[in-house]
């Protein structure tokens, strides 16, 4: 039967016509759903790194900032006050010949007032900027923002590394350690109502952890997020650190207070690289 | 009465490789618990129904009694099973009502297509395949599975089609349709009990793509694993 023949062909043929279409389509939905993830891959991606410069660009205007303020005080004010002192100096003289009590006294008075501020100005200017961060690198600016807190403050603060030199890294880097660990300390000494602080700063071939432990009140992190207690501290944490590729986590010991890791790769400080954020560099005469 | 399966199961291997490689996809979704998951649920039923139906039709088949009324009865039924499993994958109220309502319509059609193509209902010896009813399950079914790969597309929610499990199951549905869709129209003409016409290799292409389609299943619950599926 010819006929019946020629049906049966034609039945495999449309058959595997069909079956042909039917990989194609699968084939396609493949590759097009992944080109698509691709490219939204890149999208978010390319997103992700538009907000970290312009984090960054916001961090490091606010660190030009204070070095400006910085500057503008030591030079301006700190030279006024300076030249003040030499005035009263002379000043002092005078009425020292001349031999009224009163008057004497009142000038004493006037000459510790203005060295006074001479020393509060200085202070303010090193607050603005770490300048022994710059200097000496993170061990010796930590230990001292230490020392200046244990001074005006009855609480025990410790302060650990796991090596004597600590390399030094760069100068972002540093930083945002740095800023991090005052930020930590001052949130311990604000809320936790603590009496002892600890400071752990460790680092291995790949990472720099920063830890922070107080025995005060503790607290949840995610709570704290959730309502809008959260203040501009936390959250510019993890904004620093989002800029360096760290990371922070909160723990809550079982002993009570609470605890705070920082970690960051290391990024060692490439010996004589330009540094933009440097107007403070050019030293002066200091007073 | 052992001898007459072997004899007929030898003389149709195809077939009845079909048949017995459901085994494979339901020890799977025993393993690895794919019946935890909703849609993967409803194939699970499917394919233990199938396994069942199939086994009464061998038998029939190899005492030679007309076993096509089962064939026609699974028609809605496994219909509303793989449409089924569409329903907890589409998301808009529009899809999921559009979707019970074409199992409705579809299951009277296939009634009446059974009592349409059968002049002489009580007369099982000379039961006939139904004319239209396959035909339009292997549309319906394409377009569910076509509907459904347009909205992974849209969606973009599964980063890699090749671990998804219910991918690979519409691949696998997809294919067999696609083999079925001409030839089932045809069957009803072919398949008559006293003078059976053979279609050659086109008859053996649904049973060739039914083992493939069953091997894509047992790959795509290979991939199961519940904690995948609670994230989406
Ligand atoms: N060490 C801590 N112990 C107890 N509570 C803390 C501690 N650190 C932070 N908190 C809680 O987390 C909240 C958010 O801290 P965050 O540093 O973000 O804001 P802040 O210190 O209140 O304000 P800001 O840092 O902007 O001056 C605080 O209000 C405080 O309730
Ligand atoms: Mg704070």
């Amino acid at each position: 039967m010819q006929n019946s023949e020629e049906l049966k062909w034609a039945l495999l043929i449309a058959s595997l016509a069909m079956l042909a279409m039917a990989f194609c389509m699968i084939a396609f939905v493949m590759y097009y759903q992944k080109r698509r993830f691709e490219e939204e891959k890149k999208i978010s991606d390319i997103e992700k790194n538009y907000n970290r410069l312009l984090l960054d660009t916001a961090l490091n205007s606010e660190e030009t900032e204070r070095r400006r303020i910085a500057q503008d005080l030591h030079d301006d004010i700190g030279t006024m006050l300076s030249l003040t002192k030499l005035s009263l100096n002379q000043l002092g003289k005078l009425v020292a010949n001349s031999g009224d009590e009163k008057e004497e006294s009142i000038m004493k008075k006037s000459q510790s007032l203005v060295e006074e501020t001479i020393l509060h100005v200085r202070r303010i200017t090193r607050d603005l900027v770490p300048t022994t961060l710059e200097r000496f690198g993170l061990m010796e600016a930590i230990e001292e923002f230490i020392h200046k807190l244990e001074e005006d403050n009855n609480l025990i603060i410790a302060f650990q590394s796991n090596t004597e030199e600590f390399p030094r890294q760069g100068q972002k880097l540093e930083l945002t350690l740095y800023r991090i660990m005052q930020e930590l300390v001052n949130n311990a000494i604000k809320h936790a109502s603590c009496t002892k602080i600890d400071i752990v700063l460790e680092i291995d071939e790949e990472m720099i952890g920063l830890r922070v432990t107080d025995n005060g009140v503790g607290f949840d992190p995610e709570k704290i997020k959730e309502s809008n207690l959260a203040g501009l501290g936390l959250l510019g944490i993890e904004s620093r650190l989002a800029i360096v590729n760290g990371t922070v986590q909160y723990e809550q010991p079982a002993k009570g207070g609470s605890s705070a890791i920082a970690r960051i790769p290391v990024n060692p400080a490439s010996g004589n690289k330009p540094e933009p954020l440097h107007p403070f560099r050019r030293e002066r005469v200091n007073i | 009465m052992f001898d007459t399966y072997i004899a007929y199961i030898t003389k149709n291997s195809i077939f009845s490789i079909a048949v017995f490689i459901t085994v494979l996809p339901i020890a799977l979704t025993i393993i690895r618990k794919a019946f935890l998951d909703q849609s993967l649920r409803l194939l699970f039923c499917y394919l233990i129904i199938k396994l069942a139906i199939d086994l009464v039709m061998l038998h029939y088949a190899s005492v030679r009694l007309n076993n096509l009324m089962f064939y026609n009865l699974s028609i809605p039924l496994f219909y509303a099973l793989l449409s089924g499993m569409f329903y907890f994958k589409f998301t808009a109220r529009r899809q999921k009502n559009l979707l019970i309502a074409s199992i409705v319509g579809f299951c009277l059609f296939s009634g009446w297509d059974i009592v349409n193509s059968n002049l002489n209902l009580r007369d099982m010896n000379e039961h006939r395949i139904v004319v239209y009813a396959k035909t339009v399950e292997g549309i319906l079914m394409i377009a569910l599975i076509l509907l459904y790969f347009y909205e992974i597309i849209k969606s973009l929610q599964i980063p890699n089609l090749l671990t998804f499990p219910f991918f690979w199951v519409c691949s696998g549905l997809l294919l067999y349709y696609s083999s079925l869709i001409f030839v089932a129209p045809v069957l009803h003409y072919a398949y008559t009990w006293k003078n059976p016409q053979a279609l050659g290799m086109a008859e053996y292409i649904p049973s060739i793509f039914e083992i493939i389609c069953a091997l894509l299943f047992s790959v795509g619950i290979y991939h199961y694993s519940p904690k995948d599926y609670a994230k989406q």
